[in-house]
């Protein structure tokens, strides 16, 4: 009887730490259910362009090799139902009270696909080797806030803390960097140092070699053509699903490189390629067309959601040598009325052919819980920009039918943007025509990309360029303000280079930007977000215009998308860990 | 004759350091660098951009630079990919094999067909097959290339609708599970796919060489000892094939000096449209990321073979050419 007892207590014992060994991933995140899912099989995704290495710490493009089979988590990763940031290879965590250290506790019993035991020295080391700066990695800048270093010490083998210069609202981004093995990088790195580790993990590496911590390993690779990972049996002992089955089901993920989107395009609708994301009017319509016609047995999600990347147009506040141009450009009002001229619908229209979003401030409108829903938009409407063009002293036209000032000055300028992006030259266009209506001279010019950013970041008190069409991309949940963007010394502070603020509303969007940053508490960073919002709307710095939204399409042999809520650009159709193959 | 050899061989190299020299101000005189498209990444300090471009040697003067890569290739070592952080050599090989896959027989296919049709014309000058060879041969001559594939990859949709088989693949070298297949159906796979690249490949330059050929032969049937030979009553056939044609066939060999850099250089635009794992696409990517010595590599080894291409041909033609003699 009593060793009965003994027995019952191990097992419940056991069940703990097994229970504690292993991260459930929640039935929420897919639309399948477990008693549905299948093992085994094949998914078929496709990329434009080549991967350059499996190193994780030279790799610079994304969707890289390494972020693919470690499966981009790290110690915490974010819950797409809530965007909450929760354990994932850390069992829990503790934030201490002045908010400048973060204690992890990693979980126990995960392995590397070697079968070594995942511990605190993988995270160090690869913390080390990212902060090295002759290894060139491209995470470097993200161990750092404001030049300060972000430092991590080992507690015990499972344990682990980071410290903060200062409290961060991107403390958790930084924390869930994705660790690779100590005892596959250490020994090299400590050898023969920086020149060491780049050497290491490239396109020729034996792909038994590479040690994975992810979801998957790499099988096969054949440059310019196919990467073909397979399950690694290691992550599913510590990753199941909520009916406890080891994760991924997939026995196979094969991504072709076709750098051609009609050719993507052409592979989707033969079914020989699983997952799609379309970009242009005509390639949706044509996956469209062959799934009503019965040709192809697909799903398309039309308008999921916006992308997080933006188009505007910023005109250039530092121009010493055009004292009129400067004036004109540093004016609210001036900028405002061209805000009025941008026809945005049009724009969505024409150049997205409907498929498109209207843009009003820095936040991407998918970032939905950061938009300021009050903030002032100065839509297209014409008589509005001339008025205010008129309060600005510019009241009579020319023979040409321009306006000029009192002085007799036109209203003219230059606008540019990158050859061969048919979209921002459409843009562009669509305001020279707009603009034209009102008097206003605008004459574009599509130049060569490079040329273009040179005269775009250069700085100082006279810069060569009138106003540009650029976009931006990224967008970060946790704190959604660029911070080479908002600040007045940032590289990427595009209207205005002198190094300094110049409007008064620069100086308080600077120093928002940083309360901001520090404040951990959400509720109150979106306050502060929302305000920054509401100038940057009549500060107008630089004029939104619009951005494209997401389509993805996947052909229905596939299974275990997420859930339509929270299909969207920022967490895509699918986790690749639930997702299985139907037939 | 080894006299001469030599001479020109001499010759070649001031032509080596002045074309290598031109490619590499060239590529670096377009403006902004392999760095300049981080720098519109809201991630990325300018000091970190500063950083990696002192690493690159991105920083020196154009000439320093030209003299330390210029060092590197007399050691044959062609220099760095930036993008792949890796020896040129090493990522370009593996796609110049896989462009040669389609080069080879595609080049052989044009010879076979182009030159019999240049002859048929010349002989049945404004027949019927005459007449229809010249519509097809300007037909293929005045669609791009990549335009022919996207027709072909329609073509191979619209039939795979209708009957729910593909007969040829739409695109890629290999199929997937590739790597399970044994090697005699690896080998088989690949040429399943090749079918339809090769086709669109040739199809683009059969219009050009069968027109030339056609010009020679009836420049050379013309000629005064064509009318001898028929005169002495020699057969039609021994005229044409014995006489006319070999004559006809002499300015040939001067572009066979072209044809062993183009066996490196891809099949062109077929690749990217067909996912055709080639040095096309990969040597477009090199271009549009300004990855330096991608670039300059990659032009060096095609100038090496130009050079040494036209050597041979101009020795053939002397072979080939009675009239031409190397004193």
């Amino acid at each position: 009887m009593r060793k009965g007892w003994l027995v019952v207590a191990g097992l419940l014992a056991m069940a703990g730490v097994a229970g504690a060994q292993t991260f459930v991933w929640p039935q929420k995140w897919t639309v399948a259910k477990p008693q549905e899912v299948k093992r085994g099989g094949t998914l078929r995704n496709s990329v434009i362009s080549d991967y350059r290495t499996f190193n994780p710490f030279i790799t610079a493009e994304s969707g890289n090799v390494p972020s693919i089979i470690s499966g981009g988590r790290g110690l915490v990763t974010r819950d797409p139902t809530t965007g909450d940031w929760i354990p994932y290879m850390a069992e829990s965590f503790t934030v201490s009270p002045n908010k400048l250290e973060i204690t992890f506790k990693i979980r126990r019993g995960m392995k590397w696909s070697d079968g070594r035991p995942i511990t605190a020295d993988d995270w160090i080391t690869t913390w080390r080797i990212h902060t090295d700066k002759a290894v060139g990695s491209n995470s470097y800048d993200s161990f750092f806030i404001d030049g300060k270093p972000i430092t991590l010490r080992k507690i015990d083998d499972y344990t682990i803390r980071f410290t903060y210069p200062k409290p961060d609202a991107t403390a958790f981004a930084v924390a869930a960097f994705v660790p690779w093995p100590a005892h596959v990088f250490g020994p090299v790195y400590q050898r023969e140092g920086a020149e060491g580790i780049k050497k290491m993990w490239g396109l020729n590496e034996d792909p038994n070699k590479i040690v994975s911590g992810g979801p998957w390993l790499i099988e096969s690779y054949r440059p310019g053509e196919r990467l073909v990972l397979k399950r690694n049996p290691a992550f599913g002992e510590w990753n199941k699903d909520e009916a406890g089955n080891p994760v991924p089901y997939l026995d196979r993920y094969e991504i072709r490189i076709v750098k051609d989107t009609n050719a993507q395009l052409a592979e989707f609708l033969a079914g020989n390629i699983d997952l799609m994301a379309p970009s242009t009017v005509d390639h949706i319509s044509q996956i469209r067309q062959a799934i009503q016609q019965g040709r192809l047995d697909a799903t398309i999600k039309v308008n999921a959601s916006p992308v997080a990347s933006s188009q505007f147009m910023v005109f250039n506040w530092n121009k010493a040598s055009d004292p009129f141009k400067q004036s004109l450009f540093r004016s609210d009002k001036f900028r405002r009325a061209m805000s009025h001229i941008v026809n945005r619908q049009a724009v969505v229209d024409i150049v997205y052919g409907g498929l498109g979003t209207p843009m009003y401030t820095s936040v991407y409108p998918v970032l939905t819980q950061w938009i300021n829903p009050r903030v002032p938009k100065y839509e297209y409407n014409l008589q509005e920009a001339a008025k205010l063009l008129a309060e600005l002293g510019f009241t009579k036209k020319d023979k040409e039918g321009y306006l000029v000032d009192g002085r007799g000055r036109r209203l003219e300028f230059n606008l540019a943007t990158n050859a061969g992006n048919a979209q921002r030259e459409q843009m562009a266009k669509l305001f020279v025509d707009e603009a034209k209506k009102v008097g206003v001279k605008v004459n574009f010019t599509a130049i060569d990309f490079n040329t273009l950013v040179g005269q775009l970041l250069a700085s100082g008190p006279d810069r060569p360029f009138d106003a540009i069409i650029i976009g931006l991309s990224g967008g970060d949940l946790d704190w959604p303000f660029g911070s080479n963007v908002v600040p007045c010394k940032g590289n990427l502070h595009m209207w205005n280079k002198s190094g300094q603020c110049i409007d008064p509303r620069e100086t308080q969007l600077d120093a928002l930007y940083s309360r901001g940053r520090t404040e951990l508490d959400f509720q109150k960073r979106r306050e502060i977000g929302f305000q920054m919002q509401q100038i940057e709307a009549q500060l107008l710095p630089v004029i939104y215009i619009a951005g494209p939204n997401y389509h993805p399409a996947w052909n229905n042999r596939l299974g275990g998308e997420h859930p339509d809520a929270i299909i969207s650009a920022i967490w895509g159709q699918r986790e690749l860990e639930l997702t299985f193959i139907k037939k | 004759m080894t006299a001469y050899i030599l001479r020109r061989i001499l010759y070649l190299i001031p032509t080596f350091f002045g074309a290598t020299f031109l490619a590499f101000l060239i590529i670096q005189m377009a403006p902004g660098d392999y760095l300049t498209q981080l720098e519109l990444d809201p991630k990325v300090t300018p000091e970190t951009i500063a950083r990696l471009r002192a690493q690159f040697g991105l920083d020196r003067p154009v000439h320093e630079q030209y003299l330390l890569w210029m060092n590197n290739i007399l050691h044959l070592n062609l220099g760095y990919s930036f993008a792949y952080q890796a020896p040129v050599l090493e990522v370009i090989w593996p796609r110049v094999v896989n462009s040669m896959v389609i080069v080879l027989p595609s080049t052989l296919l044009l010879y076979l067909v182009a030159i019999p049709i240049g002859v048929y014309g010349a002989v049945r000058q404004y027949s019927l097959g005459d007449r229809l060879l010249s519509f097809l041969a300007y037909l293929g001559l005045s669609i791009p290339s990549f335009f022919l594939a996207l027709i072909a990859i329609y073509i191979l949709l619209q039939i795979k609708f209708r009957t729910g088989t593909l007969i040829f693949p739409v695109s890629g070298m290999t199929s997937s599970g590739f790597e399970q297949l044994p090697p005699l159906r690896q080998l088989l796979d690949i040429a399943w796919h090749a079918v339809v690249p090769v086709l669109v490949a040739t199809a683009n330059d059969i219009a050009g060489l069968s027109r030339l050929m056609r010009g020679q032969m009836l420049e050379v049937l013309g000629q005064d000892y064509i009318r001898t030979a028929r005169a002495k009553g020699l057969a039609e056939r021994v005229v044409l094939y014995k006489h006319a044609f070999r004559n006809a066939v002499i300015p040939f060999v001067a572009t066979l000096g072209g044809l062993l850099p183009s066996l490196i250089s891809g099949a062109g635009f077929v690749e990217v449209v067909m996912a055709w794992p080639g040095i096309t696409p990969f040597f477009l990517d090199a271009i549009a990321n300004q990855d330096l010595y991608v670039i300059a590599g990659f032009l060096t080894v095609s100038l090496v073979l130009l050079m040494v291409g036209n050597l041979i041909s101009d020795l053939l033609l002397a072979w080939v050419d009675p009239r031409i003699r190397y004193e």
